[in-house]
């Protein structure tokens, strides 16, 4: 008999997940509990176990679509049963769908119930409605992408084509056994990677990174009117011309299939400008994919150029007042469609977290520098006596210890607020998170009992979780019960930030890049290393005294480590 | 072991020399692999000594006598004389130039030929027979295998071949006179070529077929086309009749059929040719000893790596199953081979184009408007006549269409059927869109030269848009 097997709720509440990629194909024999599929919801990828034995008869979605819990994603053929009647899954509920707006359609099926369940279902299906209107699993793609993808062992079945019409092109299929190789390679590259937990918080950090260039111009722009116009110009045309002259081609003549030729076209593209990803006779030949990625980064850069150009209006009508430039480039940005990303799995997760933490907590950010020589001495000394015991020491540890050090001497940094008890709730645990920004989005696993290990122990403990946040092996319990947490954002560069609190703990701190700097000393400037320090706060818990006495104390032990020993 | 037998090995040893075992055959050596081809007649097998080639010769011979005679209406009198001993020995100087060359270039690659009939002699050998007697024999140890043996015609019972009163079309292409009367015993792709060659030649053709209908297995708007013009050209046509025998009568024979209702009817003849089909030849490889079984057709049952139930042994061509045709076992053999030397190659063609040489002649390619339907597609058909177009009415053969099936939402186009001049040759593009994943767009857009046939498949690729400028949208 046939038995369908329905997404079951795979975290806690979860109301729906994106199938990463699938474990089994049709036709494939299947033990009980043998994965099927590689599904992501929230902050992490499980595998969802088969509950029978039987064989795959059909998949019912693609990998890379978002399923609602509850809705079939697979049928059995189950032996030995009763033949005829479709069997639903009923020990598998969808009591996950606890959002009601999912609620509804998580028992749906048919396609007709899937309309609304969110943003990323419906792109999807427009996807679908653009390929091919069925016809047996036949795929698009010409011979020499088809070899592509039994060269690169990829199963060009399950490759999204971006061509016309959904082809699958031979960029398609690259890009399909990169993804493949990335996701092998991430484990094994993060482990070995010296930098450690400095690399990990990279891109993550607490900010949009996309936003990085021009909103931070236009932050800057408070301090210095003048200053901040020539800034914003500078890097506005920096950031337009880096995308514009790294990508742009300048060609009498170039190749493309008329399909392509209609899309650039329609998007204003002109496709000799257009960087050819491919030749044909020597001539540079023109994908649709490229011409909608051509377009897409005109479009960036139209829009950090845009941002750009009001910040500094915004600031220049402030001083002087010319509106006009701020007014035309604020039409420019307005009516632009541009590519519409899914906001979904870990992207939304992060997002939902942040706009609670800061609508609910209000952040105050405490700055401070402190010299950094003793730290950076002691990791020297340190460092080939971890590496002779198999352990990358980073300064992450040591920071860690710090903190708990200065951490027990003011516990409210190290509480939770329990609105409902209306009770501040001092954790007498000190469970570190250790912000880590992967491919997929920012991650935080939690180093559990910090104050309970040694520097190697936390160095090997932090080490392996950032290994299996970047893998996203890591499991939900794991990045769960902090109580304090860090982000070193200085990894990839800068010295200050504002860190947003991971909720519903009262404290970030956040690691400027160690670099050295001029520091005054005894009535002269010298060259020192310093690490710049941003401690967000939630203020309805802490505030601005404690927060700065509170630096204060890891500043002591973080510029002369060896206070550490009397702990 | 037999004395005199002297065993040598060979990492690829392939049987037959045809389109498919002399292709993979070069590309084993290519790949470097060292290759043993065995072949007990003429290397081109079937395809290049009697079928394609011999067959396209008569017939480009046929066309030039026919027309010769037949251009009153443009200005042309003339009555040629066919002297079809003359016309058999160019057509044999061309097929030796073309089983010569690859003859050759199977040697200038490396591939150790060997002149033989081959059977398996248990593991991995064969024991391969020379011809002729105390020719004596020698066994090859080989690590892979392919098997391309091909095909050959079905012989009807009551209608055995006996090469002088009932022929195969090996024997029809080569008469050494023009039949006054032929009776052709089958409708399928070798009946109508012939039996409109033969016509051309001034030969009176009565055609007669099972079925109800000529060209079995293609769409009956285009096998509708080539009857016509036969019929036009003086074939007869007799469907719904089964040849039962025949018997001699004066200077020819008598064929006699039977129809449904079992009435007998008796069609006199000088000769009588039977293309009824033609089989796979696996019985003289003694498979047993491979312990390998052909289907009930007598086919060997492949992957899509051209790889049999055997892991080391491959079959490739007619003896791997329908379609029969010379390009779809010149492919296989070429995956064989790359399959062979660990290439990552693989059968995943999207279609297999054929033609037909009838007048006109027939190419498809791909899925009909139907089989699209069956395939879970919401096809949708352009077409344009030949008769609208400029390049038929100059070369005085107005008849026909081309036909383009693609996916109604996404525009793909999924296959062809073009009945008219030079379809054999038009259907090539049409192949190629189907196999890139282009769309009735892209070949609607691209330019195609005028004035030509061609543009007849861009006229349909814009009607199956509704955008045709030189036929009604429909």
């Amino acid at each position: 008999m046939v038995r369908e097997f329905k997404l079951p709720d795979v975290g806690e509440g979860v109301a729906e997940g994106e199938i990463v990629s699938w474990l089994v194909e049709p036709g494939e024999e299947v033990s009980e509990d043998r994965p099927v599929a590689e599904v992501e919801t929230d902050k992490a990828v499980v595998e969802v176990p088969s509950p029978v034995d039987g064989s795959v008869q059909e998949l019912h979605a693609e990998a890379g679509a978002v399923v609602p819990v509850g809705e079939v994603i697979v049928t059995f053929a189950v032996e030995g049963e009763d033949d005829g009647k479709a069997a639903s899954d009923a020990d598998v509920p969808a009591e996950g769908a606890t959002e009601p707006e999912t609620a509804g359609t998580a028992n749906e099926a048919d396609a007709s119930g899937a309309e609304a369940s969110g943003d990323g279902r419906a792109t999807a299906e427009t996807a679908d409605a653009e390929s091919a209107s069925g016809g047996g699993g036949r795929v698009f793609a010409a011979p020499s992408a088809r070899r592509l993808a039994r060269e690169l062992d990829v199963d060009i079945g399950s490759v999204e084509g971006s061509g016309s019409a959904g082809r699958v092109v031979d960029g398609d299929v690259r890009t399909a056994a990169n993804g493949q190789r990335e996701r092998r390679e991430s484990a094994s590259g993060t482990a070995t990677d010296d930098r450690g937990p400095a690399a990990g918080s990279a891109s993550g950090a607490v900010e949009e990174p996309a936003d990085a260039a021009a909103g931070e111009t236009s932050t800057d722009s408070a301090d210095s009117a003048e200053a901040s116009i020539d800034s914003a110009e500078a890097s506005a045309s920096a950031s337009a011309d880096e995308a514009a002259s790294v990508e742009a081609a300048d060609r009498d003549r170039t190749l493309a299939v008329p399909a392509t030729r209609r899309v650039a076209r329609e998007m204003d593209v002109d496709l000799n400008r257009v960087p050819a990803t491919e030749q044909r006779n020597g001539e540079a030949f023109v994908t649709t994919e490229a011409v909608e990625g051509y377009a897409r980064s005109q479009q960036e850069a139209q829009q950090a150029d845009a941002r750009a150009v009001s910040a500094a209006g915004a600031t220049e009508a402030a001083a002087e007042g010319d509106e006009a430039d701020a007014g035309g480039a604020a039409t420019a940005t307005g009516e632009r469609a541009g590519e519409r990303v899914p906001y979904r799995g870990i992207r939304r997760t992060i997002g939902q977290a942040m706009e609670r933490s800061v609508y609910t907590a209000p952040h105050v950010t405490h700055h401070d520098t402190v010299d950094a020589s003793g730290l950076v001495e002691t990791r020297e000394q340190l460092k080939p006596v971890a590496a002779d015991r198999g352990i990358s020491l980073t300064y992450m540890p040591l920071v860690m210890k710090a903190c708990v050090a200065a951490l027990r001497e003011f516990p409210y940094l190290n509480s939770s607020l329990d609105e409902d008890a209306e009770e501040i709730v001092l954790r007498d645990e000190y469970n570190l998170g250790v912000a880590v920004g992967t491919d997929a989005g920012l991650i935080v696993p939690v180093v559990d009992g910090v104050d309970r290990k040694g520097l190697l122990g936390i160095a090997s403990d932090a080490n392996e979780l950032i290994e299996k946040a970047w893998d996203r092996s890591i499991l939900r319990e794991e990045m769960q019960g902090g109580t304090f947490t860090i982000t070193n954002f200085g990894a990839v560069g800068g010295e200050y930030a504002t860190p947003i609190i991971n909720y519903p703990e009262t404290a970030i701190l956040g690691l400027g890049a160690i670099e050295e700097r001029p520091v005054a000393m005894n009535g002269e400037v010298v060259a020192r290393p310093t690490l710049p320090l941003s401690l967000s706060i939630d203020h309805r818990v802490v505030d601005g005294a404690m927060a700065a006495e509170f630096a204060n104390r890891l500043g002591e032990y973080l510029e002369e480590p060896r206070l550490l020993l009397l702990d | 072991m037999v004395v005199g037998d002297v065993t040598t090995g060979t990492d690829v040893l392939i049987i037959g020399a045809g389109p498919g075992g002399y292709v993979a055959a070069i590309r084993a050596e290519q790949l470097d692999l060292d290759v043993t081809l065995v072949e007990k007649d003429a290397y081109g097998g079937t395809c290049l000594n009697h079928g394609c080639i011999p067959s396209k010769a008569l017939i480009s011979a046929a066309d030039v006598a026919y027309d010769a005679g037949h251009g009153e209406h443009m200005g042309i009198d003339a009555d040629p004389a066919v002297d079809l001993s003359g016309m058999i020995d160019w057509k044999n100087e061309v097929v030796s130039g073309l089983t010569g060359g690859v003859e050759k270039l199977c040697k200038a690659n490396g591939v150790n030929l060997v002149e033989g009939r081959a059977e398996f002699d248990g593991g991995n050998t064969v024991r391969v027979a020379h011809s002729g007697e105390g020719q004596g024999s020698e066994s090859i140890e080989f690590e892979h295998a392919v098997i391309a043996t091909g095909s050959r015609p079905v012989e009807l019972p009551g209608l055995e071949f006996d090469g002088e009163n009932v022929i195969d079309s090996k024997g029809a292409l080569a008469l050494d006179s023009v039949p006054a009367e032929l009776v052709v015993v089958g409708a399928g792709y070798i009946g109508m070529e012939l039996s409109t060659v033969f016509a051309k030649l001034g030969a009176d053709v009565t055609v007669v077929e099972a079925l109800d209908g000529a060209l079995p297995g293609y769409e009956d708007d285009v096998a509708r086309v080539v009857k016509s013009r036969a019929e036009e050209i003086g074939v007869d046509f007799h469907f719904g009749e089964a040849a039962q025998g025949w018997d001699e009568s004066g200077d020819g024979l008598t064929l006699r059929t039977e129809n449904d209702e079992g009435e007998i009817s008796e069609f006199g003849a000088e000769k009588v040719l039977v293309a009824v089909g033609r089989e796979p030849v696996t019985d003289t490889l003694s498979l047993d000893a491979l312990g390998l079984e052909p289907d009930e057709k007598g086919f060997l049952v492949t992957d899509e790596y051209a790889r049999t139930e055997v892991e080391d042994v491959f079959a490739v061509g007619d003896v791997a199953g329908e379609p029969m045709l010379a390009h779809k076992g010149s492919k296989e053999g070429q995956v064989a081979a790359e399959v062979i030397a660990g290439e990552p190659a693989a059968l995943d063609y999207q279609a297999i184009p054929a033609a037909v040489f009838t007048d006109p002649e027939i190419g498809t390619v791909g899925l009909t408007e139907a089989e699209a339907e069956e395939e879970g597609f919401e096809p949708v058909a352009g077409q344009m006549p030949m008769r609208a177009s400029g390049r038929a009415l100059t070369l005085d053969e107005p008849d026909g269409f081309v036909r383009i099936v693609a996916d109604r939402s996404s525009g793909f186009v999924l296959g062809a059927q073009v009945v008219a001049p030079e379809a054999s040759e038009t259907i090539a593009e049409l192949g190629l869109a189907v196999e890139m994943g282009a769309t009735v767009e892209d070949v609607g857009a691209t330019i195609h030269t005028h004035p030509t046939l061609g543009e007849a498949v861009m006229e349909a690729a814009e009607n199956a848009q509704e955008k045709a400028i030189h036929t009604l949208n429909r």
